[in-house]
């Protein structure tokens, strides 16, 4: 039981995560592939302070702002760019904080981790057990959910996608294309580091091993794979994703072939992101209304 | 002295980031997308010369070097035929990460066939050269040295040849030079053999200089996209400048910073570069050189 | 193939039969790695224990009852450790779980045994702050702070006041460093130089001059097989003279491989315990009966001497409340002589070691002697 409950839990987090990068990578076409950078800000913000005694509330809240403020500067520096100098500018910025986590020791405890970071206390002052933390993230999930879809459907989301069809359209309607782009780094950001805070509360250690290249690939694959542009696709992306990862713990795989079965998720992940290009770029979800160009 | 040495550590470690970086650099100026698989390419041409090393084949490996060149250029024109070709008409989005798949997929591969433990080719030991107070290991002349005449043969190719001319024309603008007569098909398979085989040759020297590991290819491929941005994508010359640029620099922070932000500095570079000069040192160029 | 066929067949038969009697078996948990990129050990680690087993159920079991393992696998990382342990402690409800290899994996599920007071032993985990845990975490396996000390005790044998220290920079090579530093300082020793070296990169050139420019006598170089050869050969082609003094991690066949002629002369220290004692005479007739095609794996010994000291501590046991198990499993080790040497746990759950010393020469790896 507690099994699934903590599947359910990673699920939604890296849900969250996922919708965050969509709304960056779906909505407005910006190819954050740092993205993983501000899920690590996010959970060592939180972690750190929970662990100096502050109270956790705080701590997720600090973590998502400090996420948008990171985000904000981010987005300030290298909103110029396009297309893929974006999409390296974003990927350089998430090894940078790799590194900072790793080597600024003092602060971090470098590739120690961070262990023991309390769960959020109930009322009664107990520590949340599983199902009360399943609880909390599927409040967020769906949050975050209806935050995004009023996005998309808000003039602000319908503007983000007229800049990723066409920028000259958006500019010649008036529209503020750095203005946009900016607040929707921004906000992306700022859900990133709500999955962060959630995900270092949940798991109660982290280190800098959780916040690599990898999962940036990862996530990517679960939006492009449940379809970029609508909200739920990345939700479904996700739950597709976690699903093959965790059915290959009950496939009957004998022991001499166990150092084997992590390269063939990965020829998996990485065929699956080929054939998806391939054969429909559009995800799982196509998005509903507005061609797109590919 | 010392920063001399440094310095010179850095051109040679830098002139390896040069030859990964001109195949990249090659395959932007062509196709205008980053070819994150170009990382696969150097851990296979590695990988494929310890496959005919070792039994049952057991070739010397001098011997091995040139089917393992072909293995890996047969994975790049694959790679093309699979997956670029077909994609060529969609965004640029889609080749990413469809390359972003690709390598994936090419590495866990590797790690699968061979396992993630570390391989070596049992090269003998040499004590290096010294000049004064300069030390320069038979590793790094030969590395050295390949880059040269990799590189110079690449000059020639460029200014000298038709097959050269037509490259550029293709860089500079594909459609035109389609119209012009300039056969597409064949330009684009020189460009993914000369690609593959400077990634392989450069994956077996630095195999040969310390081991082999699945993730080899990755560490150095994002050295070598900072070389790419430095000399701005396309330019062939600007990536071998970029590449010593970045090699000096790393080795020489060593000397000041602590060796765990040796990546830093390429990442730095990276974010540097796009920011302030995002057509590279050489800007005022266009088009493949 | 055929083999591991028939390891399939034993394993099916096994699972059938289990149902059987598998009420009264007194259940433990191990979280192994099964996958991933250390399961090359897991394998051994679990043959280890499977060892051990077999003689405690041939002796007894548990008070009359069969004693079995659940293994649960990690993938070798450490959110697989937390689904692991989830689920040993809430679906199987385990009282006692072998922890996971690597000091990283470890330390991620040290604060769930904790909370839940589950007993937490480690067979492979050296990290220093995993003696923090608490007080339902144990391990069998000495801490990295002895192998600092053993590392320091080396140099200044060796007759060095003044070294240079690198290591890697990862969980194991920090925390190794901080215990060797404290040591060596406290001692007298002064280190004129510190850097940490990024993990898996091979031009390691620039790392070497900076060593070379101290004209430090020795090198502290905590660190892994693949780093190590790199740097050996590098250091070695550009002339460095210097006695380089290492880890553990480095001590392997495969080192020497890699850096052949450059490993000639290197010192290190590695936990060790005499081969000479009846424990381990009967541990290795038994490992060879029972596993005639496969050597004896790392940290076996380890693995082994875990399981029978959790047995016996299950027998001492007069209830099951977790307090009992953890006092029973304290008095179980005191003055146990296992394969591995004395168990004796002191207040944080750890256990003593002795430091043997390894060199190579002629391309062997084998004891340091003056």
């Amino acid at each position: 039981m507690d099994y699934l409950l903590h599947i359910a839990i990673s699920t939604l987090i890296y849900a969250i995560f996922a919708m965050s990068l969509n709304l960056e990578l779906g909505y407005a076409g910006l190819y954050n592939f740092g993205h993983i950078a501000f899920f690590g800000i996010g959970a060592y913000t939180s972690a750190l302070m929970a662990v100096g005694g502050l109270p956790i509330p705080l701590g997720i809240t600090s973590a998502m702002a400090l996420a948008g403020l990171i985000g904000a500067g981010l987005a300030f520096t290298v909103l110029r760019l396009t297309g893929d100098y974006f999409g390296i500018a974003t990927l350089a910025f998430g090894e940078m904080m790799r590194l900072l986590f790793l080597n600024e020791r003092w602060l971090t405890k470098g590739p120690m981790g961070i262990p023991g970071i309390p769960r959020p206390t109930l009322l009664g002052g107990m520590p949340a057990d599983l199902l009360q933390y399943l609880m909390f993230t599927v409040a967020c999930t769906i949050l975050v959910f209806l935050i995004l879809h009023r996005l998309e459907t808000s003039p602000f989301g319908r503007a983000l996608k007229v800049v990723r069809e066409d920028e000259f359209v958006a500019q010649a309607f008036g529209k503020n294309l750095l203005s946009l782009k900016m607040r929707c780094i921004v906000v992306g950001s700022v859900i990133a580091g709500l999955a962060g805070a959630l995900w270092a509360h949940y798991m109660t250690y982290i280190s800098p091993n959780d916040f690599t290249l990898q999962g940036t690939i990862i996530v990517l694959l679960c939006v492009v794979l449940g379809g970029k542009g609508s909200p739920s696709g990345p939700l479904l992306g996700t739950c597709v994703v976690v699903l093959l990862q965790e059915s290959l713990r009950f496939l009957p795989i004998p022991t001499d072939f166990g150092r084997h079965v992590a390269p063939l998720q990965g020829m998996v992940f990485g065929l699956m992101l080929v054939l998806l290009m391939l054969r429909r770029p559009q995800g799982l979800i196509a998005e509903l209304h507005g061609g797109r160009g590919a | 002295m010392y920063y001399l040495q440094l310095v010179i550590n850095g051109i040679i470690a830098g002139s390896m980031y040069a030859l990964f970086a001109v195949g990249l650099t090659m395959v932007y100026g062509v196709f205008r997308f980053i070819n994150f698989a170009h990382g696969e390419l150097i851990a296979l041409g590695a990988y494929s010369a310890l496959f005919f090393t070792s039994p049952p084949l057991s070739l010397p490996l001098i011997w091995a070097t040139a089917p393992a060149v072909a293995c890996t250029v047969c994975v790049g024109l694959l790679q093309d035929r699979l997956v670029f070709q077909p994609l060529c008409h969609g965004t640029r989005m889609t080749l990413l990460i469809a390359s972003i798949g690709l390598s994936y997929l090419l590495r866990n591969a590797i790690q699968f066939g061979f396992g993630s433990d570390l391989l070596s080719y049992n090269v003998d030991l040499a004590a290096g050269y010294e000049w004064g107070p300069i030390i320069v290991t038979r590793m790094q002349l030969s590395m050295l040295i390949t880059a040269v005449v990799f590189l110079t043969f690449l000059y020639w190719l460029f200014t000298r040849t038709m097959l050269g001319k037509a490259l550029r024309a293709v860089a500079d603008n594909m459609e035109l030079a389609g119209i012009m007569g300039i056969p597409l098909g064949r330009v684009n398979r020189t460009v993914w053999i000369l690609a593959a085989t400077f990634a392989a040759v450069g994956g077996i020297l630095l195999a040969m200089d310390t081991s082999l590991e699945p993730m080899m290819g990755v560490i150095n491929l994002l050295k070598a996209f900072a070389a790419v941005l430095l000399g701005g994508p396309g330019n062939v010359w600007g990536a071998l400048i970029g590449g010593i640029a970045i090699g000096v620099a790393e080795n020489l922070s060593v000397a000041v910073l602590s060796p765990g932000y040796k990546d830093f500095i390429a990442f730095a570079v990276i974010l540097v570069m796009l920011l302030f000069r995002p057509g590279g040192i050489f800007s005022f160029q266009k088009g493949m050189r | 193939m055929m083999g591991s066929l028939k390891k399939l067949l034993g394993l099916a038969i096994v699972l059938a039969a289990l149902p059987v009697w598998a009420q009264d078996a007194v259940e433990v948990g191990s979280i192994t790695p099964l996958s991933g990129k250390l399961a090359v050990y897991g394998e051994g680690f679990q043959r280890a224990m499977n060892l051990a087993l077999e003689e405690v159920n041939a002796a007894g079991g548990i008070q009359g009852k069969p004693l079995k393992i659940i293994f649960e696998d990690n993938g070798s990382t450490s959110q697989g450790s937390v689904s692991a342990i989830q689920k040993l402690i809430t679906v199987h409800k385990v009282p006692i779980i072998f922890g996971p290899a690597a000091s990283s994996n470890f330390l991620a599920i040290c604060p769930i045994a904790q909370q839940n007071k589950v007993v937490l032993i480690g067979a492979e985990s050296a990290a220093a702050d995993i003696s923090q845990c608490g007080s339902y975490v144990f391990r069998v396996f000495p801490s990295d702070i002895l192998q600092g000390r053993g590392g320091a005790e080396l140099a200044k044998e060796l007759g060095y006041r003044k070294v240079v220290l690198t290591y890697i920079n990862n969980d194991w090579g920090v925390g190794l460093a901080e215990a060797f530093k404290d040591s060596f300082t406290e001692s007298g020793g002064e280190i004129i130089d510190e850097f940490p070296h990024e993990e898996g990169k091979s031009d390691y050139r620039s790392e070497i001059l900076r060593i070379k420019q101290s004209n430090a006598p020795a090198v502290v170089n905590l660190t892994y097989i693949k780093e190590g050869a790199a740097m050996l050969k590098q250091a070695f082609e550009m002339k460095v003279k210097t006695q380089w003094i290492m880890g553990s991690a480095s001590k392997s066949p495969k080192l020497v491989e890699i850096a052949g002629e450059a490993a000639e002369g290197i010192i290190g220290t590695y936990p060790t315990f005499s081969q000479d004692t009846p424990q381990y005479q009967h541990f290795k007739t038994a490992w060879e009966k029972a596993y005639p095609e496969s050597k004896i794996g790392v940290f076996a010994e380890y693995n082994y001497d875990m399981v029978n000291l959790t047995a016996k501590a299950l027998n001492l046991a007069v209830e099951s409340t977790p307090e009992a198990l953890r006092e029973a499993l304290m008095e179980a080790g005191k003055g146990y002589q296992g394969v591995t040497g004395d168990k004796t746990f002191d207040e944080n759950g750890d256990v003593g070691a002795v430091y043997g010393k390894w060199t190579v020469t002629d391309g062997k790896i084998v004891d340091y002697r003056k």
